[in-house]
């Protein structure tokens, strides 16, 4: 603070403007000097790890190692994962469990976003605050509620007499998927129809617009690029889930092909496990190049999706 | 509720027909319903878990009252536990240790974002939202390849840091995962702060250093505060990749998420639904803070 | 704005170097994550008698160590669940003195758990084959008990019938054994020692002897430690007699009898005997809040069922 005061004595005398350009060159490149540094901190975090995809000298493979992996990565770039049909179908199985969450989460969050932004619900806020707290809750509790509320009292009951299992199948990884990725994907169109003016509407509706109408053509087409947004993070955060996935569903690689459903088997969804999923697995098993290859996998996928999102401007949200 | 409601939508939106009524706003109530009641049943299911009531407790009001005492005593009994608050304040410092340097960090870049110019905007904001979008057990497994590669392992063990398998790796974890989040929430924070008031206090001959201090910061200090809290909610609730990077060790890395998951594995089911209440409570209260501040409850 | 960001500052600069501070004699332990109960007790006893040293545990399915060692090369010891895992580290030369005679800690027994009231009745090995049982088994890749089933159920000769019945392929121990206690799945093969942390939610059926397996668990000193003498030190009291006593009153075996090569039990189930009953009788008491807990009606598990009896959802004590 003192200092500060002299600085600003200082210069006044030896000339007010030179003393202020030069402390706002001073205080301009501190801050873009932080700001590139932080960039150059996230390049390296995911460019430093390149190296770690080509196999090390090293690693010695042991012989009791090698029987039991007879059908395993090699030492090889990347652990040679392309030559897997378990990561294709890794691939596809995130591609799929995720498009059918932001499905499902856009069927029942788009109408319940547009009303907590437009209806007057009692204790909306209390709603509001209950939804969005769900970002913020640890996958590991996430993960314990669902299996607390899968596997005891009367939901456990109705679906045992069902015949259904939701833990460890395959179903299961779009139910932990939603949970989240239905939190982002509300926080984003939330936003969205709160940037919508309600008057547009009220025009429409009393040119005799129904309600579903108005919505459809005036504030849907509106607030196009938040919807666009919520989906886009729906959907990266349900492809981004690993602690919910893993103490919910646990992993599949191992099975036989005729433990899954036909309907999975024809979609290929068989034998394969979420990519952030069986990235760890992939580490723990010891196939530590295959790992980091779909790590970064995972990395381009999310960089792609946050780039399209930046692409369309859309705004509203908190992740 | 949904008749209620219908009542004050059409009240409210001064429908001119009352023949056109729709099934719209009947479907946006139900799905609201719908993720609530869902919402609540994940949470509740979970306290009655704690509690130990089941179908056999409602054979009769006496087994009822019985397992109801018994109950309530073992939520006090796990809430009142030396372990509980010892987990509990290691994540209330571990969580503001690395808030507190995010912020360092955050609040400089953000204000750089917010009103320098970048090459490549799109690119250069990519870049700062890739930590946020990767998912977390991404991060842990990179940052495992950082800290045990050159420059980083030298360096530390020159200074005789060790980040692996204690409370410092939580924190630096913690300060990984949340730092661009945060420097991406002060940025729509100062984008809040219309251009235009600083423009006035330059003219008038305050510095940039000055306008910035006195003026952006102050005139941001909602936003700030709404966005702090915000950012010490996810590293208080940050997991993955402290269970890819850190490791678990009794009392020196389990803040309250990782001991959900450690205690998951000890068996100790009682512990692991304490602790994800906990969490749960501190997710609702800090949303419910950043509500008050912010007045809405998702920021930008 | 300027002051208060000061102190600020100040407060977390002064936080984070309190965080950083003590790095002296902090010696990390590679566990499996099956051990954890035991060795946290093993740890309290050891470091009231070295009140210098720290230790910190990496609980991990055993599988992962080798990687993480691969890499890290950190670590002053290692106890994975299965002597395999073991012979990994000592053929990467990461353990030099691996002595088979004398560096056993204590053994894992291999039991049968089924979820409360065992609603599919499953009573022997057998059953496990039977269409329509879920059954929980573990990845070989990751945890040392999937080793065990794919040997368990071959050795009784219905892998192949068991492998149709799998849902679930765990990565440790203890993921198999909370499908368990949470219903997930009908019956699965699990150590001893895990099963005695969930008496209330899960039943436990001794494997007929023939079938039964112990499993071997080094201890070793890697390596790489940076603190050799008081690793070895930790070592030997591990393997003392009140070592064993501790990882004892953990159900682990600690006096298996003669075993074959593989791991089996060999004289019929002679020396395991006492422990199945007292495994098989801690799980009842633990149930039935009328039986009172002492050492007449739990033997030395009384520890364990004490504990959880405290709650109705398991704590600690």
């Amino acid at each position: 603070m003192n200092s500060s005061n002299d600085n600003t004595a200082i210069g006044v005398h030896n000339g007010r403007a030179t003393g202020m350009r030069s402390r706002a060159v001073i205080f301009t490149a501190i801050f873009y000097f932080i700001t590139v540094m932080l960039m150059l901190a996230v390049c390296w975090l995911f460019l430093s790890n390149v190296d770690q995809l080509f196999p090390r000298e090293d690693t010695v493979r042991t012989e009791a190692m090698d029987a039991w992996r007879s059908d395993e990565p090699t030492k090889e770039f990347a652990g040679g994962c392309w030559r897997f049909p378990s990561f294709w179908r890794s691939v596809n199985l995130t591609v799929v469990s995720a498009t059918v969450t932001t499905l499902i989460a856009a069927i029942l969050g788009i109408p319940a976003a547009y009303a907590l932004s437009r209806y007057k619900i009692p204790g909306r806020a209390v709603i509001d605050v209950l939804f969005s707290s769900v970002i913020v809750l640890p996958a590991s509790s996430v993960g314990l509620c669902l299996v607390v509320m899968f596997q005891y009292g009367p939901l456990h009951d109705i679906l045992d007499g069902w015949g259904i299992h939701v833990p460890l199948s395959v179903p299961g990884i779009v139910v932990v998927q939603l949970v989240l990725s239905l939190a982002m994907g509300m926080s984003a169109w939330r936003a969205a129809f709160d940037g919508v003016k309600p008057r547009f509407e009220h025009v429409a509706r009393s040119l005799g617009a129904s309600p579903w109408r108005s919505f459809r053509t005036v504030t849907l087409p509106s607030a196009r690029a938040g919807i666009f947004a919520g989906l886009i993070l729906a959907w990266t955060r349900a492809a981004a889930e690993f602690g919910g996935v893993l103490t919910f569903c646990s992993t599949f690689e191992q099975f036989s092909p005729e433990l899954f459903s036909p309907i999975i088997r024809a979609l290929h969804l068989h034998k394969a496990d979420p990519l952030a999923v069986n990235m760890w697995a992939q580490i723990e098993y010891g196939n530590v190049e295959y790992g980091f290859a779909i790590g970064f996998v995972l990395v381009m996928i999310s960089a792609l999706s946050v780039y399209v999102l930046h692409k369309i401007g859309g705004k509203g949200y908190i992740w | 509720m949904s008749e209620s409601a219908r009542q004050t939508v059409s009240t409210r939106a001064t429908p001119p027909k009352r023949g056109t009524r729709s099934v719209w706003p009947v479907i946006c109530l139900i799905a609201v319903l719908l993720i609530l009641s869902a919402y609540l049943l994940l949470v509740v299911s979970n306290v009655v878990y704690l509690t130990g009531i089941d179908e056999a407790s409602f054979s009769s009001v006496a087994q009822l009252l019985k397992d109801l005492r018994r109950g309530i005593h073992d939520i006090l009994w796990f809430f009142t536990s030396g372990r509980m608050s010892s987990r509990f304040w290691l994540t209330v410092k571990t969580a503001s240790i690395s808030t507190m340097l995010s912020l360092l960090v955050g609040i400089p870049a953000g204000y750089a974002l917010s009103r320098f110019r970048f090459p490549w905007p799109n690119l250069t904001r990519t870049l700062i939202d890739l930590p946020v979008m990767v998912p977390p057990a991404a991060v842990g497994v990179f940052l495992f390849g950082v800290m045990h590669g050159w420059p980083v392992k030298p360096l530390c063990e020159m200074i005789g840091i060790s980040f692996a398998h204690n409370t410092n790796g939580v924190i630096l974890v913690q300060f990984v995962v949340t730092v661009s989040f945060c420097a991406r929430l002060m940025k729509s924070s100062f984008d809040g702060v219309n251009p235009h008031f600083e423009q006035v206090s330059r003219s008038l001959g305050a510095s940039l250093p000055r306008t910035f201090w006195k003026l952006t910061l102050p005139l941001a200090k909602r936003g700030i505060i709404a966005s702090t809290i915000v950012v010490w909610a996810r590293a208080a609730a940050e997991w993955e990749a402290l269970m890819l990077f850190v490791g678990g060790t009794e009392a020196e890395t389990d803040v309250m998420p990782f001991a959900v998951y450690l205690d998951w594995n000890g068996g100790m089911m009682g512990w692991v639904a304490s602790y994800s209440i906990a969490c749960i409570l501190l997710a609702v209260a800090s949303m419910a803070a950043v509500r008050i501040i912010a007045g809405k409850s998702y920021l930008w | 704005m300027l002051r208060a960001l000061s102190c600020f500052l100040a407060t977390a600069l002064m936080l984070a170097a309190t965080g950083c501070g003590d790095s002296g004699n902090v010696m990390l332990f590679h566990a499996g994550v099956g051990q954890r109960s035991s060795l946290n007790e093993i740890k309290d006893v050891f470091l009231a008698r070295h009140p210098n040293a720290r230790l910190n545990f990496a609980y991990k399915g055993s599988g992962y160590f080798i990687a993480d060692l691969e890499r890290s090369r950190e670590g002053d010891l290692f106890m994975p669940g299965e002597e395999f895992y073991f012979l990994q580290a000592v053929e990467r030369g990461f353990i030099t003195d691996y002595d088979p005679k004398t560096d056993i800690a204590a053994h894992f027994m291999v039991v049968i758990a089924t979820p409360r009231g065992n609603p599919k009745n499953i009573q022997e090995l057998e059953d496990f084959a039977k269409p329509g049982i879920r059954v929980g088994l573990g990845n070989p890749k990751a945890c040392a008990i999937g080793i065990w089933d794919e040997k368990t159920f071959r050795k009784a000769g219905i892998w192949e019938q068991v492998k149709k019945n799998q849902v679930q392929s765990a990565k440790c121990i203890a993921e198999t054994a909370s499908a368990i206690q949470h219903r997930e799945v009908d019956a699965s093969l699990i150590w001893s020692s895990t099963a005695v942390l969930y008496l209330r939610d899960i039943e436990i059926i001794p494997i007929e002897p023939r079938y039964r397996g112990l499993v071997r668990l080094p201890v070793g000193v890697l390596k790489f430690s940076k603190h050799p003498e008081l690793a070895r030190q930790l070592k030997e009291f591990m393997l003392s007699e009140e070592g064993s006593k501790i990882f004892r009153s953990h159900a682990y075996v600690t006096d298996p009898g003669p075993l074959d090569e593989q791991g089996f039990c060999l004289d019929g189930g002679m020396a395991s005997r006492d422990d199945c009953k007292w495994l098989v009788q801690a799980a009842k008491v633990c149930k039935d809040e009328n039986i009172p807990v002492n050492a007449e009606t739990c033997g030395h598990l009384v520890g364990e069922v004490r504990r959880q009896r405290a709650t109705k959802r398991a704590g600690t004590r």
